[in-house]
């Protein structure tokens, strides 16, 4: 007996109407990276849930490396695939790939994560301090003020235009010297070198004014 | 000697090798060595490795995918090289039952409890007990939905022949609307209404006949009090009978 063997209650068929999905198997070749980015930045749902299938685990290797497994990762993976296809008019083919950039927003949930939890952490220890009138530790401020520092750093970097953004990305997060950055991305060595210098004056600076840190 | 070009000095502060003459100036000049330290600070705030661009890739749980899917309004399906749709053998499936009117939410199946002990297709063994007072044939652990609060346990129970299910329900209590209990098919297209149930101890009736081989899950919705009688595609917990 199921609620589908009740023909005088056309009403109920509803429960089996609508729920199965077609589960495409996979072509042996898919669209292209360059496809999905192109599909993805025009608002074709399909292309949100590609990009997922093809670049979470990525995205979500850095969370997990960041938070260990768990409900803290899963958020963080989540909340980069969210904000990324709202976010999607922000995403230009040009600027590169579109994994590159998930990756880059995702940076930023782990970032904003850590100053969740350092902001948790703080209100959680004041309460502590209250009650046995002792100051909190300076390492735990340092700890606070780098966070703090980190969240503003990725939202400058988020300001700086390309080529400058992916080359100095490279230095810091995949640990290119400026040779192998010039390599990869065919850019002279002399711009290279020139705009990683500028970039960590404009980095540099953005922190000397707003950063949290005491500087010497 | 000359003081570095500014470039090597970011390239220092990167921690890129400079050239030797540029070394043991800068191992003498506080000038020099004062603009490094100073370059270096960006360095040391975003070069962590927690950034880094390359870790071990993880395939994230089904419900990741489910939570995007629901804060984006997105029904697409990732394709099946994605972690989150695998055979229900080896894993768990998210099927999307679509909401009536405008609510939007997911039924997720984890399939993966399925594998194993479940009651098999249409040859669910009823444990007859010698003393009449019933005995327990299956039972489900009613675990939360994502991002919901709620879970519980559910129990067949027959008595001579005449089954029922018992639900003990861990849930919020709603301001309006109810929780009503379902089972519901593996691809979750077709589920059978077992009634409404209260937070704590409920017993409802089971329909003769019902093959629970065939409806192994057991759903808690929360329904609102509009007169529709179709699931409303909010679950809150759900379990796999087992015997």
């Amino acid at each position: 007996m199921t609620a589908l063997s009740r023909p005088h209650l056309p009403a109920m068929r509803p429960y089996g109407r609508e729920v199965v999905r077609e589960v495409a198997p996979v072509p042996a070749a898919g669209p292209s990276d360059a496809e999905i980015a192109r599909r993805f930045c025009a608002g074709d749902e399909q292309a949100l849930a590609e990009a997922y299938a093809r670049w979470a685990g990525q995205v979500h290797g850095l969370a997990v490396r960041a938070f260990g497994p768990g409900p803290d990762a899963e958020d963080v993976t989540q909340q980069t695939f969210v904000a990324a296809w709202t976010g999607r008019a922000g995403y230009t083919p040009a600027a590169g790939p579109l994994p590159a950039w998930l990756v880059g927003i995702c940076r930023h949930k782990i970032a904003d994560t850590w100053a969740k939890m350092a902001r948790q952490r703080r209100s959680a220890e004041a309460a502590a301090a209250d009650a046995r009138a002792r100051p909190r530790a300076a390492d735990a401020d340092r700890v606070d003020d780098a966070v703090a520092d980190r969240v503003l750093l990725l939202g400058e970097l988020d300001r700086i235009g390309q080529p400058q953004r992916r080359i100095i990305e490279l230095a810091f997060f995949a640990d290119l010297t400026h040779s192998q950055i010039a390599a990869r991305t065919g850019i002279p060595l002399g711009t290279v070198k020139s705009h990683i210098r500028r970039t960590l004056e404009r980095l540099r600076d953005r922190l000397e004014v707003d950063g949290a840190a005491l500087h010497p | 000697m000359p003081h570095s070009t500014p470039e090597q000095l970011a390239l220092a502060a990167l921690g890129e090798p400079l050239p030797d003459t540029d070394a043991a100036h800068l191992a003498g000049c506080a000038q020099c060595s004062a603009e490094v330290a100073a370059l270096r600070r960006p360095v040391e705030v975003l070069a962590v490795p927690e950034l880094a661009g390359t870790a071990p890739e993880v395939t994230p749980p089904p419900q990741v995918w489910t939570a995007i899917a629901a804060a984006t309004g997105v029904s697409a399906v990732p394709p099946s090289s994605g972690a989150e749709v695998v055979p229900p053998s080896s894993g768990a499936e998210v099927v999307p039952l679509r909401p009536r009117r405008s609510r939007t939410r997911w039924l997720t199946i984890a399939a993966a409890v399925l594998v194993g002990g479940v009651v098999g297709g249409g040859a669910v063994a009823l444990t007859r007990d010698e003393d009449g007072s019933g005995s327990v044939v299956a039972t489900a652990a009613l675990d939360p939905l994502p991002a919901e609060d709620a879970s519980g346990r559910a129990e067949v129970r027959d008595v001579d022949g005449v089954r029922s299910l018992q639900v003990d329900l861990d849930a919020p209590s709603l301001p309006d609307g109810y929780y009503e209990v379902w089972l519901l098919q593996p691809d979750a297209v077709r589920m059978v209404p077992v009634g409404a149930v209260h937070r704590g101890d409920t017993v409802l009736p089971l329909p003769d006949g019902l093959d629970l081989g065939a409806y192994p899950l057991v759903d808690v919705s929360v329904e609102p009090m509009d007169g529709d009688p179709t699931h409303s595609g909010v679950s809150v917990a759900r379990g796999s009978l087992q015997r």
